[in-house]
């Protein structure tokens, strides 16, 4: 009888309530964040410092190839055309030094002139991250593999020659409609020349610090991989087709 | 305790229904939804630059010049090269799947001793063993018909004091003896088929598998003018698309030809050599439209007919196919028409001590080869020739497992032809001497070398890598090795051909049509998808091959209604036929487009080594073909086999 008494005290909707909230609050503030994990750029890549530094534009490094295609990140190639470390030199000074060619550290540290007399960066933090991207890429013939902010699935056919006429001048009136698709922020002051803006991170090319990317530890992808409805969205929005096979080739 | 357990119902419950209005639960549900794009053994794209490399392909008996289209520098598909005549931007069945062979299971990894993995290293060792052991009884057999590489081979067969030199038997080596050995002629036949105004393609299926088909096919769409003829005991592919088909038995061609002649010597056309007077008189009292008829049962006034389009024609052209008296008669023909047939220049020698293509041409395989140790380079004779090849020791070169590779004691991989330096000279057939190159276009993918390389490390031949001998060879030529490698073709446009001869004694004897014993003749095709001798059906192409060649694993045979009656069997009989020294089993398919009392089977079937689409794929049809001597000619040729049919 005392039990029962007992439960008739505790009962009623408040337990219920506690639950409710509680989940609630970890559901919408604690959860989704454990959703991702964060992994950084394999170097430490500064656009204020390419950008403003030495007055690079954005199709120094992210353009379109002859075909049309869009050539995403740059590769050693485009890298090697200002980072003028040979890459044969540098071996055959490693040798010469008699340090093992993937010690990485070590060649860091031995401070070989074919290497560092080649180093375009004047700031020690600076120079450290070139250095580190020539030993561990340029000079090993390896491409950087970049994290992606932005990637699609394979499975997802797109072009961003078909995208690059877009203007976010344009897509202004369109602010509303667009407000779960794009930042809002992206149509506040003057619109910027060209539209990266719309997908990408908002005025990347003034940042020097490259965030981290929140890879999403279920699906694989990236935390800012543009969903399928979202496409959906804009394509209705600007009368584009939306069949399937419109990016699903 | 009935309190606590209340409380944390209602805790749980309120819980799971306060999770249900955050976003968690569905976003999982999507999350998880998405992953299952990711299984992991979906192939991953490949991202990077998409290229259009200019290469040479290997694969058809011709080779096709090629754009290998690569993503990030990994070829993923074959394309026609727009700027070399030799393709002119077409592509063949074979060529087309040049991607999928080179990353094929079928690929040979490593050098393999009898079986065991052995080094490069290992390998050089023994061969060069076998070589100094075996003095001047060396052979090689080449699949290869347009490449500097039989130079490197010849070279050192040179180096040794031998010239057992072989080719597998094709078209380019009949009209070779016919030409230079018969006719005393200099240089390579080739024939115009763009500037002709009548084509008679004497058994030479242009369309579909004789010569450089890609640049037939361009030739012909490019001729609106023009009149095309296909006689051949079968109403093939080309037969359908040509104005005209004459049905001529294939031991008869010769003879039709020379009844052909003898209109167009009625006619009053001549040649000036030492012997025209005597063929004339062969073929006006041998080869009589009345005779010819009897012989092969094509009908004079037939013959008349073409003969009259042929004599009205302003720039005629008779394309042979099939044995040496076969290609005798249409050259003398063409001699005597004087229209679209070219002599075509050999390109200079980069290896002094080489063969030239015509002596590579004059040994005959189907005689048998016996020797101490035999090269074998991108051939197939344990498949493809039904006498046994002999020889003490076999070295097999190959990209990928065949019936040869699987005999021979030493197996080196090659690399593929997107891997490797090689080279298109002259493909027989075409109307100008071309030459085109090769570059690799990716890294191998097997532990695969170069095999003109390897020979080039048994012997000082003056060159220490087969790309140093290609550019001996570009310089020798007075090409440019910078256009070249863009994808160009170095071209000599052919000339008037001369003779010295119409080789009237050889001729008048080696034209007389000979069967043999068999029930029914025989009349082996070839069909690129299907294979060739050397290179069996690409993983694309057998969605391609029609159930009139292969009904699941069945080889299937054609003949007319009247031939199967005679022979008591119906569509879908299953039939075995025998002939030379072997059986095959077929079914029956009724074709009105094939001659009475013959019977057609596709060659490149029936392979017992292989991939999953060949191997055990339809039967041999080269185990039932009949080596027949040419006597008079000096040459041997499968013409005039015949088979029994049984019904089983």
């Amino acid at each position: 009888m005392e039990e029962r008494k007992a439960s008739k005290r505790c009962g009623g909707v408040f337990p219920f309530i506690i639950g409710f909230l509680a989940t609630c609050v970890l559901g919408w503030a604690v959860i989704p964040g454990l959703f991702f994990q964060k992994e950084e750029q394999p170097v430490w890549f500064s656009h204020a410092v390419h950008v403003d530094g030495q007055g690079m534009d954005c199709e120094s490094c992210h353009y379109f190839r002859d075909d049309g295609t869009y050539a995403g990140f740059p590769t050693n190639e485009v890298c090697a055309e200002c980072h003028a470390v040979d890459p044969e030199e540098a071996q055959a000074a490693i040798a010469e030094e008699g340090i093992d060619p993937n010690d990485y550290d070590a060649i860091m540290k031995a401070g070989i002139g074919a290497i560092e007399d080649n180093l375009a960066s004047s700031d020690e933090d600076k120079m450290q991250a070139e250095r580190e991207y020539v030993v561990k890429y340029l000079i090993q013939g390896k491409e950087v593999p970049w994290l992606n902010y932005q990637y699609q699935p394979d499975n997802v056919y797109f072009s961003h020659a078909s995208h690059k006429s877009l203007s976010i001048e344009d897509l202004a009136s369109l602010k509303k409609e667009l407000s779960d698709v794009v930042d809002p922020s992206v149509f506040e002051g003057e619109a910027p020349e060209q539209n990266c803006n719309l997908c990408h991170l908002k005025d990347i090319q003034t940042n020097d610090v490259p965030p981290a990317l929140e890879r999403n530890v279920l699906s694989g992808y990236s935390k800012t991989t543009m969903k399928m409805w979202k496409c959906e969205r804009c394509h209705a929005l600007k009368g584009q087709p939306n069949a399937c096979y419109t990016c699903h080739k | 305790m009935s309190v606590a357990r209340r409380t944390f119902i209602q805790l749980g419950a309120g819980a799971t229904v306060g999770i249900l209005f955050t976003p968690t639960v569905w976003k999982a549900l999507d999350d998880v939804s998405i992953w299952t794009q990711n299984w992991p053994w979906i192939p991953k794209l490949k991202y990077g630059a998409v290229e259009n490399k200019p290469t040479v392909s290997k694969m058809c008996e011709s080779g096709c010049a090629v754009k290998v289209r690569t993503v990030a520098g990994e070829p993923f598909g074959t394309m026609g090269n727009e700027d070399n005549p030799i393709s002119g931007g077409g592509i063949c069945p074979l060529c087309a799947n040049g991607v999928q062979v080179k990353n094929s299971p079928n690929r040979i990894k490593a050098p393999m001793l009898n079986g065991e993995e052995i080094t490069w290293e290992k390998a050089q060792e023994v061969v060069a063993e076998k070589l100094a052991a075996a003095g001047s009884k060396v052979a090689v057999i080449s699949g290869d018909q347009t490449g500097t590489a039989n130079e490197v081979f010849s070279a050192l067969l040179a180096d040794k004091g031998s010239d057992a030199f072989y080719v597998m038997p094709c078209d380019m080596q009949a009209a070779d003896k016919a030409w230079t050995g018969l006719m005393g002629g200099s240089g390579q036949i080739g024939y115009d088929l763009e500037g002709a105004d009548l084509v008679l393609l004497a058994g030479a299926d242009a369309l579909e598998s004789w010569g450089p088909t890609v640049a037939n096919l361009k030739s012909f769409a490019a001729n609106e003018s023009g009149k095309f003829i296909f006689a051949g005991p079968m109403q093939t592919k080309t037969a359908s698309v040509t104005s005209e088909w004459v049905p001529v038995p294939a031991e008869g061609m010769a003879a039709f030809t020379l009844g052909i002649a003898y209109y167009v010597l009625q006619a009053g056309k001549s040649v000036d050599t030492g012997d025209f007077g005597q063929f004339k008189a062969m073929v006006m009292s041998e080869y009589t439209p009345a005779k010819v008829e009897a012989a092969t049962g094509v009908k004079a006034d037939r013959m008349a007919a073409v003969a009259k389009q042929l004599l009205t024609a302003s720039n005629p052209v008779v394309v042979p196919a099939g044995p040496v008296a076969a290609h005798g008669a249409a050259f003398a023909l063409n001699l005597l028409l004087g229209g679209a047939m070219k002599a075509l220049p050999e390109f200079a020698k980069a290896i002094p001590t080489a063969m030239s293509r015509s002596e590579m041409l004059k040994a005959d395989i189907l005689d048998g080869v016996d020797t101490d140790l035999l090269f074998v380079y991108e051939a197939n004779p344990a498949y493809a020739l039904p006498e046994k090849v002999k020889a003490g020791f076999t070295v097999a070169f190959d990209m990928v497992q065949t019936e040869t590779t699987a005999t021979a004691n030493l197996v080196l991989p090659s690399l593929h032809p997107y891997e490797r330096f090689d080279d298109l000279a002259s493909p027989y057939g075409l109307a100008a001497a071309t030459y085109s190159l090769g570059a690799p276009v990716c890294k191998p993918a097997v532990d695969a070398s170069s095999a003109a390389t390897f020979i080039l490390g048994l012997a000082d031949l003056g060159f220490a890598s087969f790309e140093e001998v290609l550019g001996a060879k570009v310089e020798a030529i007075g090409a440019d090795m910078d256009a070249l490698q863009g994808g160009e073709a170095y071209v000599v446009e052919g000339e008037a051909p001369m003779a010295a001869s119409l080789a009237a004694n050889v001729l008048g004897k080696a034209a007389v049509p000979v069967k043999g014993t068999g029930a029914v003749g025989l009349v082996p095709y070839t069909l690129l998808n299907v294979g060739t001798a050397n290179q069996a059906t690409t993983p694309n192409a057998p969605c391609t091959i029609s159930n009139n060649q292969l009904l699941g694993d069945y080889m299937v045979v054609m003949m007319g209604s009247a031939t199967a009656k005679q022979l008591g069997v119906s569509v879908g009989s299953k039939v075995k036929l025998s002939g030379g020294k072997g059986e095959c089993e077929a079914l029956v398919q009724i074709f009105e487009g094939v001659m009475p009392g013959v019977v057609a089977a596709p060659l490149g079937l029936g392979h017992t080594v292989g991939d999953e689409f060949s191997k055990g794929k339809g039967d041999n049809v080269y185990k039932i073909l009949t080596v027949s001597s040419e006597a008079a000619a000096g040459a041997s040729t499968w013409a005039g086999s015949t088979v029994n049919v049984a019904k089983i």
